[in-house]
């Protein structure tokens, strides 16, 4: 969703990014719990105000049991591993293909001239709005969403491996001919490595996009996963259930942003301070 | 003489020239079912369906219902964010009481939460305006939290030595100086209350663009359906177009439309 | 401290020098460079002829703007000159980097991959070429000659400038070149880093044999570590004058640079360099 405007590296500043870096950065373990206290408050409250039968506020309470029940009936496992798995082609496909235009345009002033204004212009289509032609098209299966959630999340990688490319300095690579590197060897040990962390950077910006559309597409599809077991709770008025879908959902995004950042910091760790492509 | 030779290259030819392209291959596969899928319309078909909506006067309302809904949800998330935002970045007790639950609910998709509005609001203008403002308010919240904690210790330590009272130093200088990150969190969230508005209206509220787009695609009109979201692009572009050329003019300086404070 | 004998100075242009020579390593002639800028084509440099001989330390000098870089470039094959200039690297004519000829630039911190560390960056020209134990000893002996054996794990970026700058010289000698080409070394460099590294460079220079040549804006450094100075002048640029410098070897920072020899040579290169700038 946040495909349109959190995705150009060359003008944004990505808020989510930045801001949890800063917040990490300054406070410490105590007050982060301290920070806990509205939002424990807000849920104490609820628990003890709400009654079991509300229609449209159950109390907490009733939401563990009705994730234990759909963990029992098997329904929520299979949401959860057919959500990851949309997501995780669809934002492998985007990774692959965003690359590879990315070099292209990075590396060819002509052909980011000639492509620019027909990438602005798909870029610019709401991927939301862009589900119901996917599924005229293609139909209500697993390639209409992988298909969904590349288009969404193919801008971020494409845009920050251009950059990637633009930034890479002449001298790096007049150093690699002067040494006598061949094509084959300056691309696999100097240009590839050198791209990596721009192509990452994508990656993270374009994760939560990842996931937050292959939840939509769900969501207005009802093709199987968390996002369509949501609307199908709410459809079929179990409000506890969507409650406590919301929180897997939640703890979905928390795991594949746990997930990245432990790549980052396991693979780039040879960089000084971290894979920072955006300033 | 000049001027429009130099607005003729400025013009990005061969950008538009593969623009055009692209159209025409889309258009001649489609005309010669080189592409088998039975609900792709050709660009011209496209064109005739765009056209049936203006003259028939489908789109215009439409649009004008998304536009509003965009724009009195962004005004909302807006006031609500700056001030909780402003809040939030002054008081450090505010902030270290109420920061972590502020993280843990946005690591939540909010989209998750469309169905829910839509459980407690029903159909109606209602749930939009809820899940519009609620989404809207993120961006705006964090950047100005960034701003105002962003703002440069050389500043804090001229507004000590000067003196400045507290109510001064809040309104002459951390204020001032967090703008350029607020604008950022406002345009940000302009975008994201367009995409949705459309998507409360596919889901939940039956009017606007989002529904007409639902409607079409059970018609199986799909020149239509491409017509609305090519509708949906368009305005957005423009949303943000008109955004950036007014903060441009109400603060000619480079802090317009970027990214400004570092922590 | 060695600087016994008087230094002598002399100025020869290239031509008018009667002496038999050994090989020259590089022949340049008719030396023409444009360069696509953002006015169309600019003529850079315009039939320059010179040589550089086998063994020759050689220092190139003019305005920023003259083309030094360009130059250097152009001999070691970054660079593609104007079609009818003929630049040989001995008997060959120049196109592509050439065998056994090395570029160490300015930007340390560009020209050296950020994801290797030290004795990596050393072997990237030996991998895939040397086998795999001679690929070690050349890496220590390389990085021992800039006495850097003791930072062979780090990663280049916690090191600095000088020792970065260090690791590129280190790479370049890993390669057993024949010439060294070195485009403004020390100019990113504080002074004191400087004067090390420069003598670190003429010892480098006396242990190997091999040929340099030196692009510099600093006048002291050129006339310190030099056979030769070559001086840019005009635009497009030709070489106004070449410089012998014949202070004797080892050279001292202080009893050198104080020696009447080099204080007129001094004088020599500054006018030469103003010239036609005033």
């Amino acid at each position: 969703m946040t495909a349109a405007t959190a995705a150009d590296p060359d003008r944004a500043h990505q808020p989510g990014g930045s801001d949890q870096a800063k917040s990490t950065k300054r406070t410490t373990s105590a007050p982060r719990l301290r920070g806990l206290l509205p939002l424990v408050v807000l849920l104490s409250v609820w628990e003890l105000v709400g009654s079991p039968g509300s229609p449209f506020f159950p109390p907490p309470s009733t939401w563990g049991s009705a994730l234990i029940g759909l963990w029992e009936n098997g329904a929520l496992l299979a949401a959860v591993l057919a959500t990851l798995t949309t997501f995780c082609i669809g934002l492998g496909t985007a990774t692959v293909v965003g690359a590879v235009l990315g070099l292209v345009v990075g590396g060819s002033p002509g052909a980011d001239r000639a492509m620019s204004p027909t990438f602005e212009f798909a870029r610019a289509m709401p991927p939301a709005a862009m589900v119901p032609i996917a599924t005229l098209l293609l139909g209500y299966d697993e390639t209409m969403k992988v298909t969904v959630v590349t288009l969404a999340a193919i801008w971020a990688i494409l845009l920050n491996t251009r950059a990637g490319v633009r930034r890479i300095d002449q001298t790096l690579l007049d150093a690699a001919r002067s040494l006598q590197l061949g094509t084959v060897e300056r691309i696999r040990k100097v240009i590839v490595p050198a791209l990596l962390p721009a192509v990452f950077l994508g990656v993270r910006v374009a994760a939560p996009i990842a996931v937050v559309i292959t939840l939509l597409v769900e969501i207005l599809t009802h093709v199987e996963g968390v996002g369509a077991l949501i609307a199908q709770s709410q459809r079929t008025f179990q409000p506890a259930r969507v409650y406590a879908l919301i929180l897997v959902a939640g703890a979905l995004s928390l795991l594949v942003n746990g997930v990245l950042g432990m790549v980052e910091s396991h693979v780039f760790r040879y960089l000084p301070g971290k894979a920072d492509g955006s300033e | 003489m000049t001027s429009r030779m130099r607005r003729l290259r400025w013009i990005n030819w061969p950008g538009l020239l593969t623009m055009g392209l692209l159209a025409g291959a889309w258009e001649a596969a489609v005309r010669w079912s080189l592409l088998d899928y039975q609900y792709l319309p050709a660009p011209a078909a496209i064109a005739q369906g765009a056209r049936t909506l203006l003259t028939s006067g489908e789109l215009i309302p439409n649009v004008l219902h998304t536009l509003l809904v965009t724009l009195i949800g962004w005004s909302l998330a807006s006031a609500i964010g700056i001030a909780l935002g402003l809040l939030l970045g002054l008081s450090p007790t505010a902030y270290r009481y109420s920061m972590t639950s502020f993280e843990v609910t946005k690591a939540i998709p909010p989209i998750t939460f469309v169905p829910a509005t839509l459980l407690i609001f029903g159909f109606s203008l209602r749930m939009e305006l809820v899940i519009v403002v609620y989404v809207g308010v993120w961006p705006v919240l964090i950047n100005t939290i960034g701003g105002v904690r962003g703002v440069p210790v050389e500043l804090l330590d001229v507004a000590r030595m000067l003196r400045m009272s507290r109510y001064h130093r809040v309104r002459k200088l951390i204020v001032p100086a967090a703008i350029p990150e607020i604008i950022v969190g406002l345009r940000l969230t302009l975008s994201l209350c367009l995409v949705l508005a459309v998507v409360a209206e596919m889901v939940g509220n039956p009017a606007g663009l989002g529904h007409a787009l639902v409607l079409a695609q059970q018609a199986l009109q799909p020149e239509k359906m491409f017509a609305y979201v090519l509708s949906a692009g368009v305005l957005g572009i423009t949303l943000n177009a008109v955004f950036r050329s007014a903060a441009a003019w109400m603060l000619p300086s480079p802090t317009s439309g970027r990214g400004g404070g570092s922590p | 401290m060695k600087a016994n004998e008087q230094p002598v100075a002399e100025q020869a242009s290239a031509e008018d020098r009667p002496q038999p020579q050994p090989r020259n390593t590089f022949e340049c002639r008719n030396l023409s460079v444009e360069l696509r800028s953002s006015g169309g084509l600019a003529c850079i440099c315009r039939s320059i002829d010179f040589e550089v001989r086998e063994g020759e330390f050689v220092s190139i000098m003019g305005r920023s703007g003259s083309g030094k870089t360009t130059l250097l470039r152009i001999l070691g094959g970054l660079l593609s000159p104007t079609p009818g200039s003929t630049v040989r690297y001995y008997s060959e004519q120049v196109d592509g980097p050439p065998r056994g000829v090395i570029t160490v630039f300015q930007n340390y911190a560009a020209s050296l991959l950020p994801w290797r560390t030290v004795e990596k960056n050393v072997a990237l020209g030996l991998e895939g070429k040397v086998s795999k134990d001679e690929k070690a000893e050349r890496v220590a002996e390389a990085l021992a000659m800039v006495s850097l054996s003791k930072r062979a794990k780090d990663y280049p970026w916690r090191l600095s400038g000088g020792m970065q700058q260090r690791v590129q010289l280190a790479r370049a000698l890993a390669m057993r070149p024949s010439v060294l080409l070195l485009d403004e070394p020390f100019g990113a460099l504080d002074a004191m880093t400087k004067t090390t590294l420069q003598d670190e460079l003429l010892h480098v220079y006396e242990q190997t044999g091999a040929t340099v040549v030196f692009v510099t804006h600093d006048v002291d450094e050129a006339l310190y570590l030099s056979d030769r100075v070559l001086i840019l002048q005009g635009d497009p640029s030709t070489i106004g004058e070449s410089v012998a410098v014949q202070c004797s070897r080892p050279r001292d920072q202080i009893e050198t640079k104080q020696s009447e020899g080099f204080l007129t040579l001094r004088r020599k290169v500054y006018e030469a360099i103003m010239q036609g700038h005033d």
